[in-house]
């Protein structure tokens, strides 16, 4: 009796073993893009940083730049043209910035890139301070990030009077016109700074940092990735964009004024559009480049076989179909996100709920089928 | 096996290993950090039910750990042992029970092998103690003594295998089969963890392993073979899981089975070249008295049963987790949650709780997938509210939890006021029923 446990034991032990250090002329499990799984995580890596993450950062550059010299031609020049040009740059921007700011990992996630760039409701008091201190007031502290980045640019071109004529005088005729000025070039030179920061990191080397940092363990791509992604899904999409205007965290108590793009209101709903297809769109793996499907979040979740084991439904559709739905609700919505609050409220707070659904199955469902601690912890378990 | 008489230098070599150990592990944790992160920081702690009065110490707790790394030491070169081991237990069970978030059932063992320690004689050999008192010296000693240890040890093992007989594991190679994959960039041996089959090999071996180490390391026969098992064993999931000192512990405590001739037969050893070869003593007084037979009987009693008293409960185990802990359920389940709190007062004042205000990472994460810690965050929640001008809040939990695998679903009724419920040991009916079935133990 004994002797058969010990031969058995040591048999399998011996297989184990056998089969770690022996042939690898196996069936290896290829690598394919679109729906097939892979848990080829290097490939995946490797797809989302060369055909997602460094194309979107360099349409944001591309953009980006060209906004700056919209608001250098309008500062030297402050003119019914200029401002218009100005706005109508600021405006492509701010909606490009929603395809890069779930990048949350790197050089992003190190300089945290977001609270130089979308930090909102803008603090209008703060930055008129700012305005009258000059290039002393500090906008490296955190109580400075809402006076800065496109919420401070959508208060300073669009919130700054009822008409275009009364905006214009603040940077003309007003008292502190250079002063005002002046402040707009700092924090658009404060973007740029910022963003080439974490541009250049990732062209110069960080990408393969980022492909080559395979393991799951709290320190790595993978697990900063998918970490960075729920959070800004949760946190940037489904709180501060619907949750917290709409009142569905609060107890009803509705806050229209903390819509994104406050101050050009009918901005805000094609904000969060396009941030929440940049979400879908990441999680598909889908090239910025091409459209085409490749190794992603979900062929990683196929290649693992994770499916809900009652229906056999596969976890990636159930979770397309969710972000589906969620999507549906947020294209229902008319006008301008601040009017909807106000006169449409339950369909913005039926979208919280859907994304809602949406956060746990990213939250819960798709990390413990990746094994990714979601809350990371420094630690032991067993 | 009380009658009987052995060499103490298993027990000799076993003390120097486990108190050179737990004093690099007290090391360890200081030097991570963790004694802030975890003690000092935190505004609330998760209390253990009826240990609620122990509680960190603030800057103290920095002491705690002192007293705890400083016996360890004590114990290890065999000074002051009796004393010593008293410390060891004390200090490091009391850091064990304050807080519920860091529970490890290697700190359960460690606590329970500390409280066996104080009643064993593992100085009278091999110590400093023997050294400066040549009365204390003894080179036999009852085998009752080591047989406790070895005892005890073969309990962990034994139950960690019983668990390991259920559905998921054996059947489904849960969550083997979920944590494997997470490892596939390991070299060398990586790409097997992507095979499903690979996982049934390491979950059935798994569980041949712990049922049937024990009696391997014991039969004489068997135990070099067993030992090298131990070491691969463990040395394996320390390589591909984050389990901190536990792989280590088993290695260590296993070196008890063996019986050190050599040690004994070398005379390398002050204490015993101080007596010389030829002095053969068993001192009486290391023979257990009557008290210690009953109160170790009693201890063993109490450890065959405490596993099994999640029978008294209804739900499924690894759902509820009511009788989980105590119980060697190593590694059995991937489970992840999310719970989000609403704190509700009786003139209409609703509050959507964020977390990360009362709970670090660690025990937020821990707290949602586990019951009866949900239950005291909420009556934590009721208190802070209460004070923030909330009358008779009531705290509701919102709760979704994802077992081995499963799609999540909530694991409280959401419509259950927590704030009302009182905290006991009796079946929590508030736990959503799980509507599936992991068959086994």
């Amino acid at each position: 009796m004994y002797l058969k446990k010990i031969a058995l034991t040591l048999a399998s032990v011996a297989l184990f073993w056998a089969c770690s250090t022996g042939t690898t002329d196996s069936t290896e499990p290829t690598p394919q893009p679109g729906n097939a799984g892979s848990t080829d995580r290097k490939a995946m890596l490797a797809n989302l940083a060369d055909n997602i993450i460094l194309p979107s950062y360099a349409n944001v550059k591309t953009i980006f730049d060209a906004m700056q010299t919209k608001a250098d031609a309008f500062a030297a020049k402050p003119s019914p043209t200029s401002l218009t040009e100005f706005r109508r740059a600021w405006a492509t921007a701010y909606i490009e910035w929603q395809k890069v700011e779930l990048f949350d990992v790197g050089p992003a996630e190190n300089h945290t890139l977001r609270y130089f760039f979308n930090i909102y409701p803008a603090n209008t008091a703060g930055i008129e301070e700012n305005i009258v201190t000059g290039s002393s007031a500090s906008l490296d502290v955190p109580s400075s990030y809402p006076k800065q980045g496109f919420p401070a640019l959508d208060y300073l071109i669009n919130g700054l009077g009822s008409t275009d004529e009364a905006i214009l005088t603040k940077y003309t005729t007003a008292s502190d016109a250079t002063k005002r000025i002046a402040y707009l070039k700092r924090i658009t030179g404060q973007m740029n700074t910022h963003f080439t920061t974490v541009y250049s990191e990732w062209t110069g080397g960080y990408r393969d940092t980022f492909v080559n940092c395979t393991g799951l363990d709290a320190g790595c791509s993978t697990s900063k990735l998918v970490n960075g992604f729920v959070l800004h899904y949760e946190r940037y999409i489904r709180s501060g964009k619907i949750g917290i205007p709409s009142g569905a965290m609060t107890n009803g108590v509705m806050a229209p004024e903390k819509v994104e793009s406050f101050y050009k209101k009918d901005l805000s709903l094609t904000l969060a559009k396009t941030a929440h297809q940049a979400v879908v769109d990441f999680f598909n793996g889908k090239s910025v480049k091409t459209g085409q499907e490749g190794p992603s979040l979900k062929t990683y979740l196929n290649g693992l076989g994770a499916r809900d084991s009652r229906t056999g439904t596969a976890l990636t559709d159930i979770i397309n179909a969710q972000m589906a739905i969620s999507a549906a609700q947020l294209n229902a919505l008319k006008g301008n996100l601040y009017d909807e609050v106000k006169i449409n409220n339950s369909a913005v707070v039926q979208t919280y709920t859907e994304m809602q659904k949406a956060v746990r199955m990213l939250k819960v469902d798709m990390t413990t089928a990746m094994s990714i601690t979601i809350t990371y912890t420094d630690n032991d378990g067993d | 096996m009380t009658g009987t008489e052995t060499s103490p230098a298993p027990l000799a070599v076993f003390r120097v290993a486990f108190g050179l150990m737990m004093f690099g592990s007290i090391v360890r944790f200081w030097s991570k950090g963790w004694i802030e992160e975890l003690y000092i920081k935190p505004a609330f702690f998760f209390s253990f039910y009826g240990f609620e009065f122990v509680k960190p110490l603030g800057v103290w707790t920095y002491g705690l750990f002192a007293v705890c790394g400083i016996s360890a030491l004590l114990v290890a070169v065999g000074l002051f042992y009796r004393v010593a081991a008293v410390g060891l237990f004390l200090s490091f069970t009391y850091i064990e029970l304050m807080d519920k978030s860091t529970y490890l059932n290697h700190y359960y063992f460690t606590s329970l092998v500390c409280l066996l320690l104080i009643f064993i004689p593992a100085h009278v050999y091999f110590s400093v103690d023997a050294y400066r008192r040549p009365a204390l010296f003894a080179d036999r000693i009852p085998a009752f003594y080591p047989n406790s240890l070895k005892l005890l040890i073969a309990i962990l093992y034994v139950y960690a295998g019983l668990a390991k007989i259920n559905s998921d594991w054996l059947l489904h190679a849960l969550p083997l089969r979920i944590w494997l994959p997470a490892r596939n960039d390991t070299p060398l041996i990586g790409y097997l963890f992507n095979y499903p089959w690979v996982a049934y090999v390491f979950s059935w071996v798994g569980c041949l392993y712990d049922l049937s180490i024990p009696f391997l390391l014991w039969n004489r026969r068997t135990r070099p073979w067993a030992y090298a098992a131990v070491v691969i064993f463990h040395g394996l999931t320390a390589l591909l899981f984050p389990i901190g000192m536990f792989p280590y512990i088993m290695i260590v405590t296993a070196l008890l089975f063996f019986d050190w001739e050599f040690v004994q037969r070398s005379g390398s050893c002050p204490a015993y070249r101080s007596h010389g070869d030829t002095v053969r003593r068993t001192v009486p007084l290391y023979t257990p008295k009557r008290l210690t037979r009953i109160a170790f009987t009693l201890f063993f009693i109490g450890q065959f049963l405490l596993p099994f008293r999640y029978w008294l409960y209804l739900g499924e185990l690894f759902w509820t987790e009511e009788g989980y802990r105590f119980s060697w359920r190593v590694m059995l389940m991937e489970k992840a949650g999310y719970a989000q709190f609403t704190v509700k007062d009786d003139r209409g004042k609703r509050m959507v709780v964020n977390n990360t205000e009362f709970l670090t990472p660690l025990q937020e994460k821990m707290m949602s997938t586990q019951p009866d810690m949900m239950l005291q965050y909420a009556h934590h929640l009721r208190d802070q509210f209460a004070q923030r001008g909330f009358r008779q809040p009531g705290v509701y939990v919102d709760s979704y939890v994802a077992l081995n695998g499963r799609m999540g679903k909530p694991l409280v009724d959401p419509t259950t006021d927590l704030a009302k419920v009182r905290d006991s040991l009796a079946p929590k009916t508030w736990i959503t029923p799980f509507d599936d079935e992991i068959h086994g133990f």
